[in-house]
């Protein structure tokens, strides 16, 4: 291979001929690719009535758990400790907490669910309050983050929302244990 | 007054009756035990009122009064560290209520552990660490280390000026500090909480929907750390050269530090926020955020 050293862009050559010819593969390729999406329309025509009838099933056997779930559940009662009342799509799924976390929550209010039951109305009502006010912080959090999912500080406040209520959570329940 | 004929009768009735009051519960307590002049104090009552006084005796005296559905109050000692006990009869459903006065050294660490019953500390210099479930606290405090806890009652803690660490923690009751220095941590959920402090290092606080609000003098390089979700935040830090880092999603900043130097988060999205770099690399330093509660922030 000679070099030689050029001082101007047009002493370069014009045009470079590739080393071998390869419109030959790529025709190729193009033609298998139609052939393969022809393939595929041909297909949807015939069995075009399937995702309809698939689509139509799934809509069917929904509303019929639905159906079945509202038929054998208990009636719901008014407690002190409501359950979030968000709609789930509303959180970003990176901020959904694990599983281990959502055990150890449910745990912890089953506990305190107990302990306010023995605690005297006036009281009871003052702590499901303050228990409700962290559950509708965080969810207001969450609404938020599902419009700004990047915002730094909603991320941290959530963190730290979630934290204390797993902190206002054990206080109470811990509450329980100081009767002797 | 003319001599009954029926006094002698009516003494032997009453005589009588005595152990039947006895039986049915309540009285009196009045026990004395030796202790340390640094003992630990434990103290447990579920209802009704504990005072703690700091005295200069190396005893601990426990007196009070017992309703009818308390069985007795334990007072164990085991060398330097000292139980006293309200005892409920198992599965109780009354009252069970106790108003008991215990005299503790002064140099104590005093524990107390309450349901609803009100306490109340006063000339404690040691360590002190109460909780309360519904009961009101309300306590002078001077060790290092104390810890104040309540579920739905009120907190009332007068420091003496001198610096400790602090913690003062409420779900729903609200929290008054005064005359408080050093370090202090306070958490609530949905009561308000108050801090008047001196000579402070170290602040940490959260709260959501309760107002919070913190009077300080900050050392050189005194720290301040707050959070709120709903509840408002208010901070009169006197501090020379504070640098500030305050960030709310949708409330309102203000005060005499914001002036014309709050500006948005983003040209498109909600949020304002105010960033003042200090004098002195290292100075003091306020950092304080919210999701919709407004914030005031003066350094005088």
């Amino acid at each position: 291979m000679t070099t030689r050293s050029v001082k101007r862009l047009d002493e370069l050559t014009q045009s470079v001929p590739p080393a071998r010819d390869l419109w030959p593969a790529i025709s190729a390729a193009i033609e298998a690719d139609k052939a393969a999406n022809a393939a595929l329309a041909s297909g949807a025509r015939r069995f075009g009535w399937r995702p309809a009838a698939a689509l139509a099933a799934a809509v069917a056997l929904v509303t019929v758990g639905v159906y079945i779930g509202k038929a054998i559940s208990p009636p719901v009662t008014t407690t002190a400790m409501q359950p979030s009342t968000h709609a789930p799509e509303q959180v970003p799924t990176a901020f959904e907490r694990d599983a281990n976390y959502r055990k150890q929550r449910d745990a912890l209010i089953a506990d305190v669910q107990k302990r306010l039951q023995a605690m005297p109305a006036a009281e009871r009502e003052k702590v499901s309050h303050s228990l409700q006010t962290l559950r509708d912080s965080i969810t207001d959090i969450e609404k938020a983050l599902g419009r700004d999912p990047a915002n730094a500080l909603l991320q941290e406040l959530l963190v730290s929302s979630c934290q204390e209520e797993m902190r206002a959570l054990t206080a109470v329940r811990e509450a329980g244990n100081q009767e002797t | 007054m003319r001599p009954s004929k029926y006094k002698l009768p009516m003494s032997l009735l009453l005589a009588g009756a005595l152990p039947l009051a006895a039986f049915a519960g309540g009285g009196t307590v009045n026990r004395t035990v030796q202790a340390d002049a640094s003992s630990t104090v434990e103290i447990s009552n579920v209802s009704g009122r504990v005072d703690v006084r700091g005295w200069d005796r190396s005893e601990v005296q426990v007196s009070g009064q017992l309703g009818d559905d308390v069985e007795r109050v334990d007072v164990e000692s085991n060398g330097s560290h000292i139980v006293v006990k309200v005892v409920l009869p198992h599965g109780h459903n009354g009252d069970g209520e106790a108003d008991i006065e215990v005299k503790v050294p002064k140099g104590s660490t005093v524990e107390v552990g309450a349901v609803s019953a009100d306490v109340t500390s006063k000339g404690v210099l040691g360590t002190q660490r109460l909780k309360s479930v519904s009961g009101e606290i309300n306590a002078d405090v001077s060790g290092d280390d104390s810890e104040f806890r309540s579920v739905s009652g009120d907190v009332t803690v007068r420091g003496d000026g001198k610096p400790i660490s602090l913690r003062v923690s409420s779900v729903s009751g609200s929290l008054d500090l005064t005359n408080g220095a050093g370090k202090l941590d306070v958490v609530t959920v949905s009561g308000d909480a108050r801090a008047t402090l001196g000579e402070t290092t170290e602040v940490r606080g959260r709260t959501t929907s309760g107002n919070l609000t913190i009077t300080a003098k900050l050392t050189r390089d005194g720290r301040v750390d707050v959070e709120g979700v709903s509840g408002d935040i208010t901070l009169h830090l006197a501090a020379p050269g504070l640098s500030t880092e305050i960030e709310s999603f949708s409330g309102d900043i203000s005060g005499c530090l914001a002036g014309d130097k709050v500006e948005r988060v983003s040209k498109y999205g909600p949020g304002t926020r105010l960033n003042i770099r200090g004098v002195e690399a290292g100075g003091p330093r306020v950092r304080a955020k919210t999701l919709s509660g407004d914030i005031e922030i003066c350094d005088r």
